[in-house]
């Protein structure tokens, strides 16, 4: 945590990210809004939140080789196989 | 062996090989019959000859389990048994009730059995694995409960491992499971469901945790590495173990009339299975490849990496083959059931057994640390041959499995059970001979305890690489 | 974690690593196997999804976050040594937790009291199971941070020696994570 700050420590920027993303797809839930756009918007939301997560929070980001990449990889089969299933239906 | 009270497992393995003895010549009965119906009839029908196969195989693995506990639960926690005698005693409470039990099976038809033995007072009898009278039930959890006080007060007088909390969580599981044998609903749907919950929650649950902490035993003897490393790994597959393998029960609800839920969870979880056994095969190896010493008993280090691997192969992998419910609605009880059976039982549980014999046995009849030379080499293939027999029972019932799945239920004119039975007779045929070459790699195994004894002791050959 | 230079490993004991791998396959074929029942039950699935509630999902979703996110700051704590605050931190965590806990416990009592079980419908059996499932990681993930929390506490480590630290955050991440795709996917994804 002793890298460069823009006021904030990267980590809690990161934490605003999320509660944002968080609130897009509830509002997205709450008006119960479906189709492909909605759908993906935030499915994709989640895959970025996850992968802020294992980078920021997780600390994957200082790591090299591939473990640098594992949430990275496991986000990118549960979204593909999650998309090519809703993709069908919407 | 550090400690004098842990001679009694000495007993206790050898009555284990001498019940092994047993259990394949009555795996040849029934192989056997299964080509010539009438083979030995009526003296020994199929189905006694199966029950003797099966109850043989379980009492050896718990005669095996308990030995292995009085051996390395002292040494680990640096303390003598409480009590010895007891364990003794046990011992020998524990092999006339096995022994009455075989011959009770071979000399009088069951259902005299069940009378003979007040079976109508608690029927507990005619269910497969547990078909024991209720007596010898009972018998059972005596010698049970006096097994785990004698070493649960060990482990609470001396030194706590991680390696014995987690045997002894293990070895409690089994006798808590065991008094579901007990429970015998009217019902057969809940007769099953239960009934389960002894042979699953055994083979996949907290015989697995046994199989842990004595494979971990085993490694940190024999390679020098860590304790902290081997139990840090011990802790993540005993998790994983009681993660998947708790709701994995549910593969076996698939079509007992229990609700549909479990087709999900049972599939879903038990797929998963497999993990726990993988990350056993990595940790072994992992551990050997870190060794900080060559251990002079090769034999005990082969023997502790064929489990991993085996282990892996017979309940990951040909488990994994059957478990998902939309495969299993076609090789529900085929031979498939069988092949999974045979190689997992003696990929994960007959060799722990031996890999711990084969650690502690020389060290019990006075030896340093390892037999001579001459007797490893000769235990080794003994260890090749039942091995490779194994495999190769496997894919002959798995082959005669395939046949019978096509045969008798996916193609578009399935033919009666009998006549698929046929059809696949060569598979059967193959099976017994390879049985015979297991009961020969048996013999060469027993065979190695009586030779080279007055040669010298093997030495640990080799600089070690690893750090 | 200064500078450009990379670690080889991630942080915290390698063997949790290998745990979490293991449960993040778990949940992910539990969500691939939802998606795809899904197809075949599309009616049904979105039918049922309007029974749950959303807000609560939110109120959840924001409590494993920012329980992250003390986390996070924990970490932060203890490698400039500060064991103090770092346990102050964890029982921050801890109360972020046991907030998702009582939440999720009201929805569960809210189904159950309407008579709602596995056996009621295929999206109800997804929905009970999947998050029911997570629900127990979230308590392991509470039970391992707690004791992270005492061990802290009672000075057990340091800037130079805080694995335990680094262990138990990653995992309480990974039931974070899970959590990020399980939201969406079941409760907002029609
Ligand atoms: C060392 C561990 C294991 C042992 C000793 C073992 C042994 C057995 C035995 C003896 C049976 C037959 C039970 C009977 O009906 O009489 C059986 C059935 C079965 N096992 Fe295992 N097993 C083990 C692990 C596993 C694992 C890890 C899986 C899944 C990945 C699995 C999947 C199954 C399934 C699906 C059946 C039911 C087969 C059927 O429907 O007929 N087993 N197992
Ligand atoms: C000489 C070698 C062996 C032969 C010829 C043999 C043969 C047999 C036969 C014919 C059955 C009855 C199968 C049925 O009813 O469909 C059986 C069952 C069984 N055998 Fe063996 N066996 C041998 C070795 C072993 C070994 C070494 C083990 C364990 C390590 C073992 C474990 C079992 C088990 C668990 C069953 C019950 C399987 C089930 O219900 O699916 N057998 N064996
Ligand atoms: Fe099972």
């Amino acid at each position: 945590m002793n890298q460069k700050r823009l006021f904030l420590r990267p980590c809690t920027w990161v934490y605003v990210t999320l509660m944002f993303l968080t609130f897009i797809t509830w509002f997205v839930g709450v008006n119960n809004l479906s189709g492909r756009f909605f759908a993906f918007m935030v499915l994709g939301f989640a895959l970025l939140k996850g992968q802020l997560i294992g980078d920021y929070f997780m600390g994957l980001k200082q790591v090299a080789g591939l473990w640098r990449w594992v949430i990275f990889i496991w986000l990118a089969l549960v979204g593909t196989l999650i998309s090519v299933a809703f993709w069908q239906t919407l | 062996m550090k400690y004098q009270s842990q001679k009694v497992a000495k007993l206790y393995f050898i009555a284990a090989i001498g019940l092994f003895v047993g259990q394949i010549l009555f795996g040849l009965i029934i192989g056997a019959q299964y080509i010539w119906g009438d083979f030995l009839f009526p003296e020994i029908p199929f189905n006694v000859a199966r029950m003797v196969h099966t109850n043989l195989l379980i009492v050896w693995l718990l005669f095996g389990f308990m030995g292995a506990a009085y051996y390395l639960v002292p040494e680990e926690a640096e303390t003598d048994l409480v009590m010895p005698w007891l364990a003794t005693l046990m011992f020998w409470i524990f092999l006339a009730a096995g022994a009455a039990t075989i011959l009770g099976y071979l000399l009088v038809p069951y259902s005299s059995l069940a009378e003979l033995t007040q079976n109508d007072l608690l029927p507990t009898m005619g269910r497969e694995f547990l078909e024991q009278p209720t007596i010898t039930k009972l018998g059972i959890v005596v010698v049970a409960l006096a097994f785990l006080a004698n070493i649960g007060l060990t482990i609470l007088k001396g030194r706590k491992t991680v390696i014995n909390l987690v045997l002894l969580m293990g070895l409690a599981g089994l006798a808590v499971f065991f008094l579901f044998s007990f429970f015998n609903p009217v019902n057969i749907v809940w007769d099953k469901y239960y009934w389960w919950w002894v042979v699953h929650l055994w083979v996949e649950g907290v015989w697995e945790l046994i199989l842990g902490s004595i494979l971990a035993f085993i490694l940190i003897k024999t390679t020098g590495v860590d304790r902290e490393v081997i139990e840090k790994w011990l802790y993540v597959i005993i998790a994983m173990t009681l993660i998947t393998g708790i709701v994995g029960t549910g593969h076996h609800y698939y079509w007992i009339g229990t609700p549909e839920f479990w087709q999900w969870w049972g599939s879903i979880f038990s797929a998963m299975e497999p993990i726990p056994f993988f990350m056993m095969t990595v940790f072994a190896f992992n551990m050997v490849n870190k060794r900080r010493r060559n251990h002079p008993n090769k034999a005990a280090v082969l023997w502790a990496l064929g489990t991993a691997v085996m282990a892996f192969l017979g309940a990951g992998v040909w488990g994994f083959l059957h478990t998902l419910a939309p495969v299993n609605y076609y090789t529900h009880g085929t031979q498939i059931t069988a092949a999974h059976g045979h190689m997992a039982f003696y990929g994960a549980y007959v060799m722990i057994n031996l890999a711990i014999i084969s650690y502690a046995m020389p060290l019990l009849r006075g030896r340093e640390a390892a037999n001579s030379n001459k007797s490893q080499v000769l235990e080794m293939w003994g260890f090749w041959l039942m091995t490779i027999s194994i495999i190769f029972i496997t894919l002959f019932l798995t082959a005669a499995g395939i046949l019978q799945v096509y045969l008798q239920r996916f193609s578009d004119s399935p033919m009666p059970f009998m006549v698929v039975q046929e059809k696949i007779e060569l598979f059967y045929v193959l099976r017994e001979l390879t049985g015979l070459v297991f009961l020969a790699g048996l013999i060469v195994y027993i065979a190695s305890s009586f030779v080279g004894s007055n040669e010298p002791e093997a030495t640990a050959e080799g600089e070690v690489v690893a750090s | 974690m200064t500078g450009m230079e990379k670690n080889r490993w991630p942080p915290g004991d390698l063997v949790i690593w290998i745990f979490i791998m293991a449960e993040l396959l778990v949940f992910g074929v539990f969500f691939a196997a939802y998606a795809f029942t899904r197809t075949n039950h599309v009616e049904l699935f979105n039918t049922y999804q309007l029974t749950l509630d959303r807000n609560a999902a939110l109120i959840n979703t924001v409590a494993l976050i920012t329980s992250s996110y003390f986390v996070v700051r924990a970490v932060a704590a203890i490698r400039v040594d500060d064991s103090r605050r770092c346990f102050h931190w964890l029982l921050a965590a801890l109360a972020m937790g046991l907030l998702f806990l009582v939440v999720k416990g009201a929805e569960y009592h809210h189904h159950f009291s309407q008579g709602i079980n596995l056996n009621t419908n295929t999206f109800y059996m997804f929905y009970l199971s999947l998050t029911f499932f997570h629900f127990l990681h979230v308590i392991l993930g509470m039970i391992i941070l707690l004791a992270v929390a005492l061990k802290a506490r009672s000075g057990g480590y340091s800037a130079a020696e805080h694995t335990g630290v680094e262990t138990g955050a990653s995992y309480w991440h990974m039931v974070d994570l899970v959590w990020m795709v399980l939201f969406p996917l079941v409760y907002v994804m029609r």
